[in-house]
């Protein structure tokens, strides 16, 4: 696979882990990846909100079990540290949507680094998602 | 035991998917062309990850087995 895109809608911590696991697979081996996030997921681009991604619902009480086995399966536990470690592979692209950054406070002043940039989700979906040889939503 | 010599080895045991394909992919990087690279495994996601990512790599999987649990992949890089 020469590019993938993605998607990510939902957040909490258990949640961001399968797009963030599937992006780390696909740069690792060379895929360019492309990443936008939406809705509240927006806010794991700021450090405080990557940090302050908890499990919710019915599964919140197993948070730290949770990190205990994402830690014993190698990944770092912390969401931020998984960012920076995709972002160190050079294959993988952070993008906040305008709209949701807009609607959850985030801006170029709290945006971690390692993103590339607010941009128009019209812009993603024609120049990365429509162009890419695949697609996912979470 | 195989007895295929590796240049170089990695173990990922304990580890889980996506962390053995993606320290393969960096320990691929490190050898060099026609080098052996001995993986060491215990995510049984490894037994069909391993032998689809040689074919797409362009990579050959020379020898693998199982015992008790343990994968072990010998992939000459291509």
């Amino acid at each position: 696979m020469k590019s993938l895109a993605i998607v990510v809608r939902e957040d909490g911590y258990d949640k961001l882990l399968t797009p963030l696991a599937f992006a780390y697979l696909q740069g690792a081996e060379g895929t360019q990846v492309d990443l936008l996030f939406v809705n509240w997921a927006v806010r794991a681009l700021t450090e405080e909100g990557a940090k302050g991604q908890v499990i919710q619902g019915e599964h919140a009480d197993q948070d730290g079990w949770v990190r205990q086995q994402v830690e014993k399966a190698g990944l770092p536990p912390d969401i931020y540290d998984v960012i920076q470690a995709l972002k160190a592979t050079d294959n993988v692209n952070f993008y906040a949507c305008s709209l949701a950054a807009s609607i959850f406070g985030v801006n170029e002043d709290n945006l971690v680094p390692e993103a590339s940039g607010i941009v128009g989700a019209s812009w993603f979906l024609n120049e990365k998602a429509a162009k890419a040889e695949h697609c996912q939503y979470f | 035991m195989s007895d295929i010599k590796a240049d170089s080895k990695l173990d990922t045991s304990g580890k889980c998917c996506p962390m053995p394909i993606v320290e393969t992919n960096m320990a691929m990087k490190k050898i060099n062309r026609g080098e052996i690279l001995e993986i060491t495994a215990t995510d049984p996601g490894t037994l069909t990850d391993i032998p689809s990512w040689c074919e797409r790599s362009g990579h050959t999987l020379m020898e693998s087995g199982e015992s008790d649990g343990v994968m072990q992949f010998y992939v000459k890089k291509g």
